[in-house]
């Protein structure tokens, strides 16, 4: 048997070898593979996240040609300006509704799609076709139905009796927030659902037969099996749709533009309101930043989630 | 040669040829009328004949009405301004402060444009003795009205009293099924205005005063908002209208009255898919009043040409001043504006077009056309969004007509203090 140098000098190198070996040119790969995706971010995410933070301490309005530095003014001016509250609040309710809302009916229609019968192989592609439309057209379609004259809504509950007169449902603050949140829940029920489908695709049907055999019916099936098994990807879509409903904006501009009034001014419609409708860059820049920050606690969340391997 | 050395090269074609088509054009025009469907052929038949007569291209950039104050405003930060754009009348002082507007008196000289445009024309783009633009087309917004629901509802005459026109609105409500008596403006922040503004001026109340003063917290904007809260309540006026509504329920046959500029004529021979044919029913009014000798008043209107150059500085020899000098030639104002159903702007084609029936009935039912008080600020965008947000609070139910005034001058001052202190 022959013997092994341990003398690594003793072995012939060859000139064209990486340095620092096959594991450091993979990471020279890697972070050359990550360059154009480092350069896209910077240029359309860090850069203008920064020079929004900047803005954040200037004056900068339209009637000004260059923009004035005043420190933490407008984050003080903020802490006394109720609109930008009410959008906190209205933000926040919001993104309650939509995320339980979509929760409730994703799971829903991924227990109905995990159901064997004719056609679901049909159903389940069509299922994702509010996925596939764009939503500021699934924003002008809902826009019709909630229309006052001619909306199929008020047709369809004329139609049935329940009420007597075409409602302005869009010209209600509770209207036009139940408007904008089935919107985005149809929106989003085909992410949710094929994250659940995934999940269910993987329980064991032995452990369900076998509750069914101990007599469980259906919510004891849900509630003791379903549910728990579920559980990992029940925190990943809450935090998802908490992350991406904090963000909404155009759904909502293009069905309601924040109204009636104020009524579904989310904070991503006020930042762009006082940007792009007042020209207010440092107000609105400021009012962005604490938007930020306050898609800081799901996103951090979200990727220990995801260093931790869940 | 390899799909490399192809793709390198292919690339480095494009990026030698991209600046040259870039340049392609000798100046660019930016305008909402190019993005209406309904004119942009109109623009593009203007464009087109430059070309013949000048020699010169035209890029045209096209963006909708509502979009295109933020496209200015962007592209002014970003130093890609057009050669030439066009404003609604409203917006010239949002934006006399960017240092790249050419006052046009320095281009033509002030004597000249004098001795060429209609007074009242020009002092649209008059900002403290600077001509910071053109007018293109001009009018007034004012009330206009549908004779066949009119004959419907067993109106023989327009109303010219307030009291009248609620009458003549309660007969369509009750004798035109699914109609919309008055198409008042109950969504959009800027329609809203309008409306308000007027109603307003009828019941003899201002909103802010020659001075920068905010004065709506007065009984007569009470009286106007309470008047139009009214119409609300008794089915006169519906929710969720904005001005494109109000156009289309007029083209249908499902509207009687609204307030728009002479331009509205060429948007209802659209909608109403009868093209001229529906010229016979509408019916340019005068706004009724409070009581009869009143003078009934409509706000002013237009569309104006800026033009931005590198500090300002521009010579009428410039493509751009070519193209400003064409558009305001006796050829073009004696078509373009008829064409979109408005007045030209310049003396002598006033003169050409004094005989088209449309534009005498308007004139004479514009009575007092007064310059819109707010859009006279550079800090109109916010005003105008609180007046929206206040107004259609009352007229939504959610807040009463005093609260609505009060919280309405207390926004309104904020704002003007502000807007001081910035300038």
């Amino acid at each position: 048997m022959a013997v092994i140098e341990n003398n690594l000098e003793a072995y012939p190198v060859s000139p064209h070898a990486n340095r620092g070996g096959l594991k450091a040119g993979q990471s020279r790969m890697g972070l050359l593979l990550l360059l154009p995706a480092a350069i896209a971010f910077s240029a359309v995410i860090l850069y203008p996240f920064l020079s929004a933070l900047g803005l954040s301490l200037f004056e900068f309005t339209v009637e000004m040609m260059e923009p004035r530095y005043i420190g933490f003014e407008n984050f003080a001016k903020i802490a006394s300006d109720p609109d930008v509250w009410a959008a906190f609040w209205t933000t926040a309710i919001y993104v309650t509704l939509t995320t339980l809302g979509t929760l409730v009916a994703g799971l829903g229609w991924a227990l109905i799609m995990n159901q064997p019968f004719a056609g679901r192989g049909v159903l389940r592609s069509l299922s994702l076709l509010p996925w596939v439309l764009p939503s500021t057209v699934s924003a002008f379609v809902w826009g019709w139905i909630f229309n006052a004259r001619y909306g199929v809504l008020n047709a369809f509950l004329m139609e049935l009796g329940l009420i007597d007169f075409p409602q302005a449902w869009l010209s209600t603050p509770q209207g036009a927030m139940l408007a904008v949140v089935l919107t985005k829940v149809w929106l989003s029920i085909p992410l949710f659902m094929s994250f659940f489908l995934a999940g269910l695709q993987n329980l064991d049907k032995e452990q369900i037969d076998a509750a069914r055999v101990d007599g469980a019916g259906n919510f004891a099936v849900l509630r003791d099996h379903i549910l728990p098994h579920l559980r990992p990807v029940l925190i990943i879509v809450v935090v998802l749709g908490v992350i991406g409903n904090l963000q909404q904006f155009d759904t909502v501009y293009a069905l309601t533009g924040g109204g009636p009034v104020r009524a579904t001014t989310v904070l991503s419609v006020e930042v762009y309101r006082r940007a792009f409708e007042q020209w207010d860059i440092g107000y609105a820049s400021a009012v962005g930043v604490l938007w930020v920050a306050s898609l800081l606690p799901p996103a951090f969340l979200y990727l220990r989630m995801l260093v931790k391997g869940n | 040669m390899n799909s490399i050395t192809r793709l390198i090269g292919t690339a480095a074609i494009a990026l030698a040829l991209g600046p040259g088509a870039v340049k392609a054009a000798d100046l660019s025009f930016m305008s909402f009328t190019y993005a209406e469907e309904a004119n942009k052929a109109i623009v593009q038949g203007v464009l087109d004949d430059f070309q013949k007569t000048d020699k010169l291209t035209v890029e045209p950039l096209g963006f909708a009405w509502g979009d295109m104050q933020k496209n200015i405003f962007l592209r002014a930060r970003s130093k890609t301004l057009p050669d030439i754009a066009q404003l609604s009348e409203r917006w010239l002082p949002t934006f006399a402060s960017l240092d790249n507007l050419v006052d046009l008196n320095t281009v033509y000289g002030k004597d000249k444009l004098e001795a060429a445009f209609a007074p009242d024309a020009l002092a649209m783009g008059d900002i403290n003795g600077k001509q910071l633009a053109v007018p293109l087309l001009s009018g007034s917004i004012g009330m206009v009205a549908n004779k066949e629901v009119l004959a419907k509802a067993g109106i023989n005459e327009a109303p010219k009293t307030v009291d009248d026109f609620k009458k003549a609105l309660v007969a369509v409500r009750d004798k035109v099924p699914n109609s919309v008596p008055y198409t008042m403006a109950t969504k959009n922040n800027g329609s809203i205005l309008i409306d308000f503004m007027v109603w307003n001026w009828v019941h003899g109340g201002r909103i802010i005063d020659d001075a920068g003063k905010v004065v709506v917290d007065s009984q007569q904007s009470r009286d106007a908002l309470n008047f139009m809260v009214s119409l609300m309540k008794d089915r006169l006026a519906a929710p969720e209208i904005d001005r494109p509504d109000s156009r289309r329920l007029m083209g249908q046959g499902a509207s009687a009255f609204y307030l728009d500029a002479p331009q509205t004529r060429t948007f209802l021979r659209d909608f109403s898919g009868k093209g001229e044919a529906f010229d016979a029913n509408v019916l340019p009014m005068p706004t009724p009043v409070l009581k009869a000798g009143d003078k009934p008043v409509s706000v002013q209107w237009g569309h104006l040409l800026v033009q931005f150059a590198a500090g300002g500085k521009a010579k009428a020899d410039d493509p751009a001043d070519k193209f400003l000098t064409y558009l305001l030639s006796d050829k073009v104002q004696t078509d373009l504006p008829l064409k979109m159903s408005a007045l030209p702007v310049t003396k002598s084609a006033r003169e050409a077009v004094a005989s088209d029936a449309y534009l005498k009935n308007w004139s004479a039912a514009t009575g007092d056309a007064r310059r819109n008080e707010v859009g006279i600020w550079s800090n109109a965008a916010e005003l105008t969004q609180i007046i929206g947000e206040e107004v259609q609070g009352a007229l939504l139910g959610q807040k009463s007509t005093d609260d609505a005034v009060k919280s309405m001058q207390a926004r309104l001052t904020t704002s003007m203090e502000k807007a001081k202190k910035s300038e």
